[in-house]
């Protein structure tokens, strides 16, 4: 479905066990109330089964399956690990656009942002490159211009001083001129006659809003930022306040500055005097502790909306240089300040920092992966990655020469005819030095209201263990080429796939062959439509792999024993999805 | 609190200096205590036991707590203090595809224009993007576990950039949330991460701390439901709720835009089904937030210049992307067509009272109704406290909007829930009465007693009611004494009886407020009791936990912090 067909999941057996719900001792994999409409309810005896076959259909197959690249695999409890049970620790910072790595303790400061001079562009997310504004010279005025949709800082009337540091000094320009830049462009957008309501912003309709009017009309229009600033330090300031008088016993130890107290101070004057005669009548205050007040000013962060601000916007919405593409979308606003809603309310956006990091098995707490420090090397001093312990299963349609008389079958996975037998040739290759028995298993049909027959022609094989890369290479030199058979061309077209038989064997990998007839489409008029992917033929295949292999963790064995007790009968059980291809609706064409 | 760093590194270097013996002592001072206040010094950073606590431990909750807003459509998450979250995240399809599965990134996938037009029914449409219902019985919670899983992953690995687990965790969630719902967000972070405690904080209350009032009306327009909550002195007093909110606004505009498709393309598929939607999802929600918008009260005496103003942006076309083909054409749609599904959802125009149902009144109606079920004292407090919070809330000319049809239904009936033809009739038969009673002093209407009698009450309360704003500051003596106490505090008095809206920085930045001042909230969960019994170790008796006697140490709930309570979630 995501990758060209076709493909191969591994379902990482974390799944099958749910999150321990300790009020719910135990609670099935899927609840048994989701049988929506597209799912008949499954017969009550399969849920009775003890090991449920894998529905790659199910909504939350999609949170276990994962490419094998994905995973990792944990030698000591010798199981495949994926994301979901690996625990994460951040080794390094760094910027993945200019590659320097930030200390710890400028991470938080920075807004785990580039303090440099990285940008994405506001509106297509590109980088930004640093450029001047007269062609060839690298003198002021320089602004920052995306290269692929021609954004430039100058279209929101941002140019820089220094071609360094560009940070701060964008961070200084827009916390100085945020209100300036909002205001004249208010002021020259004469266009609208309504554009002067929005500064008479801050106009209460109370008596006592000409009190401090002056302090008000400078103050108006506090950003996000600094209403947050006001409002915090009004808050200290009456959480000091109220909590100052010595004889309040509340006052001193655990007084309201301590945590906790806000609630407490909250409903403090409801019950404070009840209070007092419990706890001993000596200690009661002469006066009600001062309660907090609420913010009643601009300056301590009260916001009064006027009436008419919305006008302008509206204005602005409607008018014709605005448009369509005037209007941030919801993508562009993510990042952004909540009040932007125009592109030209978009500011340049730093680079989000990336980490590196090592990751351990959740349940054993071994390193399964430990990048190196530097952010320019890739290397990686320990990486446990589940490619060199399990099989790698690739999928490929056999195609067979074209029989005379016959239509060639087609070999498009994007449109399998329904009920038309295709043969898959799956090659399972081993990386481990041990060799590996795979048993593999299938529902006959697969879970899908596209019910496809399934049948693996030999599910119980061999596969030889890996060895040195030049062994194969010799090998090879006097061995007729594998690779013939493995292209699945074969010349002519003797090969006939056999029941019990492997298809084709090497080294270290093995071929067996897939036999599908891809089911039909529910024609019954009544049944709701397919919903997205329905028709996308996927193969769940139960894997077991079994092998011996040296017991290298019990180093407390006898050296003395014999050869045969060193070796650990190792066993690993997981579900793989197989995306064979989409089937097309030939009852629709 | 700036001596509080620096009394910490007293007593780190002191403990490093002399380990042994301080450890000893730690060990010693703290056994006796700890059946009293186990685990007190945990968190309380500024209280003297906070620097008797090992360092380690108290190194790690210095971290500044992260807060994450939970909400049924969208994640915002961030530390502690910063005034904006650091991210904000949906739960789109997008988000719970397979790994590796690159399909969102193929360039105009997105606004597919090679996929079949695909009908689908109204009431499916947005499931995929939503993260829960408050119904919860089609809802597969281990779904859910799933998508909080990778959600949360995603967010630390990505924006936060911080190790998951070590910090406290702050969440802010709507202070209705099914318990099944919330017992499965919890073991998913309990069980996936290592975080020492979460603590619950509530949306309203939270909302009213960042417009830096203690009382008010948290309006919120989300996205399932519009909540109406009266907040006094922090606490939720009354909440209603209605279910026109964001949901049924992106299906009004969805149905819109179907139509405009289908117009456009009349040859092919007339489908006229009513209640089926062909247009993307992202697309229609794209339109909501960009040019959605609302008219003026359509007040019918006077026609103020405003609404002249409107007049003239009603005839203005807008070019949008034609539903039908996203990327290569615009069509031009009237402006005002964006203001239409906006006034028929939100303020259910068309539709008589009458015909509404409980759960779908329309908001100024909600909001009028929720002021009418607090106490008059709360009520005028709250009504001149009113915040808007949610999506809808961003919709330009919303806010004004509601405002206005409070105000004016406030003036229609005053404060009296009663309404009909009848007691019209009854009024004004009393008006007719008092006015004979004026006339003849002490006559009472003997003819019909029992209407003077039932509906009298009523009606002085109203009389009342509009008198007392206008005499309530003469004559009530407790006000003016409590004024007069007040004066040298020089605290002018509150503003009420007024409608007035206080603008919100929203509820994480509330949140993130309230944590940097170090108050905790009064729910605070514990890993280890949390994974002994989940949310059924929660105490219910609420009395005996909460306020009373324990407020008095300052620290939370004083001794007894071996039971937990869920709070206002109980």
């Amino acid at each position: 479905m995501s990758r060209p067909f076709p493909y191969t999941y591994i379902s990482c057996p974390c799944a099958d066990t749910p999150v321990p719900d300790p009020s719910r001792k135990q609670r099935p994999r899927e609840s048994p109330q989701k049988t929506s409409s597209e799912q008949p309810a499954p017969p009550p005896e399969e849920e009775e089964e003890e090991e449920k076959t894998f529905d790659p259909r199910s909504p939350r197959s999609n949170f276990s399956l994962y490419p094998i690249e994905q995973l990792l695999y944990c030698e000591d409890c010798h199981q495949i690990k994926c994301p979901r049970c690996i625990t994460e620790e951040i080794v390094s910072w760094y910027c993945p656009n200019c590659l320097f790595e930030t200390p710890s303790s400028m991470v938080r400061s920075e807004g785990n942002r580039c303090s440099r001079n990285c940008f994405n562009c506001p509106v297509c997310t590109a980088p930004l490159a640093v450029t001047a504004l007269e062609n060839g010279t690298e003198q002021a005025p320089l602004v920052l211009a995306c290269a692929y949709c021609m954004w430039t800082t100058l279209d929101i009337g941002i140019t820089f001083d220094k071609p360094t540091n560009i940070r701060a000094q964008l961070s200084k320009m827009t916390e100085s001129s945020s209100r300036q830049r909002k205001a004249s462009r208010t002021l020259g957008d004469l266009k609208s006659p309504l554009s002067t309501y929005s500064s008479i912003d801050e106009h209460i309709p109370t008596s006592e809003g000409n009190k401090d009017g002056s302090s008000r009309a400078e103050e108006q229009a506090l950003d996000p930022k600094a209403r947050f600033a006001a409002l915090k330090s009004f808050y200290r300031n009456q959480i000091a306040e109220t909590s100052s008088s010595p004889a309040d016993p509340l006052g001193t130890e655990f007084g309201f500055s301590s945590p906790g107290a806000l609630n407490r101070i909250m409903s403090l004057y409801t019950s404070s005097s009840r209070l007092a005669g419990l706890y001993g009548g000596n200690k009661k205050p002469k006066s009600k502790p001062p309660v907090m007040r609420e913010a009643l000013t601009t300056k301590e962060g009260l916001k009064i909306p006027s009436a008419n601000a919305d006008d302008s916007v509206i204005e602005r919405m409607a008018s014709d240089d605005c448009g369509w593409d005037g209007h941030a979308s919801i993508e562009q606003r993510a990042f952004q300040s909540p009040d932007a809603r125009f592109v030209e309310d978009l500011l340049p956006l730093p680079v989000l920092l990336r980490t590196k990091r090592s990751k351990r098995c959740k349940s054993c707490k071994h390193i399964l992966v430990k990048p190196e420090f530097k952010p320019q090397s890739t290397r990686f001093r320990i990486r446990l990655i589940a490619l060199s312990y399990i099989p790698l299963m690739t999928l490929r349609p056999l195609t067979q020469a074209p029989q005379p008389g016959l239509p060639s079958p087609s070999s498009n996975l994007d449109a399998l005819p329904p009920l038309r037998p295709i043969q898959l040739l799956l090659t399972l290759k081993n990386h481990m030095f041990d060799p590996v028995r795979v048993s593999l298993a299938t529902p006959s049909t697969t879970p899908s209201r596209v019910a496809s027959k399934v049948t693996i022609l030999c599910p119980e094989f061999d596969i030889g263990a890996n060895s040195d890369a030049w062994e194969e290479a010799l090998q090879n030199a006097s061995a007729t080429d594998p690779r013939s058979s493995r292209s699945g061309m074969l010349g002519p077209a003797e090969k006939v796939a056999e029941a019990g038989k492997v298809w084709d064997k090497g080294r270290n990998w093995t071929t067996v062959v897939l036999e599908v007839v891809p089911g039909t489409f529910p024609s019954a008029k009544d049944e709701p439509p397919l919903q997205a992917d329905e028709d996308v033929l996927e193969i769940p295949v139960f894997v077991r792999m079994e092998w011996d292999s040296e017991n290298q963790m019990d180093s407390s064995t006898p050296v003395g024993k014999g050869q045969g007790s060193d070796l650990v009968k190792r066993e690993l059980a997981y579900w793989i999805v197989l995306g064979v291809g989409r089937i097309v609706d030939d009852f629709r064409m | 609190m700036a001596s509080t760093p620096s009394g910490h590194e007293n007593k780190r270097s002191f403990t490093s200096s002399s380990n042994l013996q301080s450890s000893l002592r730690y060990g010693q001072s703290a056994r006796p205590s700890s059946p009293h206040t186990p685990q007190q010094h945990i968190r309380s950073t500024c209280s003297s036991f906070a620097t008797s606590s090992p360092p380690g431990a108290s190194y790690r909750s210095e971290e500044d707590a992260i807060i994450f807003e939970l909400g049924t459509r969208w994640i915002r998450a961030g530390f502690e203090g910063n005034n904006t979250p650091i991210c904000v995240t949906g739960f789109g399809p997008e988000e719970s595809r397979r790994v590796g599965d690159y399909r969102g990134w193929i360039s105009g996938s997105s606004y597919a224009e090679t996929s079949p037009v695909k009908l689908s029914r109204v009431a499916d449409w947005a499931s995929a993007y939503e993260l829960w219902r408050m119904d919860l019985r089609d809802v597969d919670l281990g779904l859910i576990e799933d998508k909080i899983e990778r959600v949360f992953r995603d967010i630390y690995n990505k924006y936060l950039l911080a190790d998951a687990g070590t910090s406290r965790l702050v969440l802010v969630v709507p202070s209705v949330i099914p318990h099944p719902l919330l017992s499965s967000v919890l073991s998913t972070l309990f069980s996936r991460w290592r975080f020492p405690s979460i603590t619950l904080l509530p949306t309203a209350t939270m909302s009213a701390a960042a417009a830096g009032v203690r009382s008010a009306l948290v309006v919120d327009l989300g996205w399932a439901e519009t909540t109406a909550t009266g907040i006094y002195e922090y606490r939720e007093v009354a909440t209603r709720r209605s279910t026109r909110a964001m949901k049924t606004l992106l299906q009004e505009m969805g149905k819109f835009l179907t139509k405009l498709a289908s117009e456009e393309s009349q040859s092919t598929t007339s489908a006229n089904h009513e209640d089926e939607i062909s247009v993307n999802f992202e697309y229609c929600e794209e339109v909501v937030s960009r040019l959605a918008w609302c008219r003026h009260r359509q007040s019918t005496t006077e026609s103020n210049e405003p609404t002249d103003q409107y007049s003239s942006l009603l005839q203005k076309n807008v070019s949008i992307p034609s539903p039908s083909k996203l990327n290569s054409t615009y069509i031009d749609v009237h402006f005002s067509n964006f203001a239409e599904p906006v006034e028929k959802v939100l303020f259910g125009e068309g539709i008589r009272e009458h015909d509404l149902d409980d759960e779908e009144k329309p908001i100024p109606l909600l909001i009028y109704n929720t002021l009418l079920s607090l106490p008059p004292d709360a009520r005028g407090v709250c009504m001149s406290r009113i915040i808007f919070i949610g999506g809808g809330s961003k919709i330009p000319g919303v806010r004004r909007r509601i405002l206005q049809e409070v105000d004016s239904m406030i003036k229609e009936h005053g404060w009296s829930p009663v309404r009909g033809k009848v007691i019209e009739r009854q009024r004004q038969r009393l008006e007719n009465l008092t006015l004979s009673k004026q006339r003849n002093l002490s006559g009472e209407d003997p003819a019909n007693p029992l209407a003077s009698q039932a509906s009298q009450p009523t009606d002085q309360a109203e009389q009342k009611q509009e008198e007392e704003e206008q005499e309530q500051e003469a004559i009530d003596f407790v006000e003016q004494k409590l004024r007069r106490a007040n004066k040298d505090k020089s605290h002018p008095p509150q503003i009420r009886g007024i409608v007035r809206e206080v603008e919100s920085l929203g509820a994480w930045a509330g949140a993130s407020l309230v944590t940097s001042l170090k108050v905790r909230g009064m729910v605070e969960i514990d890993r280890e009791k949390f994974l002994q019994h989940g949310l059924a170790g929660a105490s219910r008796d609420l009395e005996s936990h909460g306020h009373i006697p324990d407020r008095r140490s300052g620290l939370r709930s004083g001794g007894d912090r071996s039971s937990w309570t869920l709070g206002g979630w109980g």
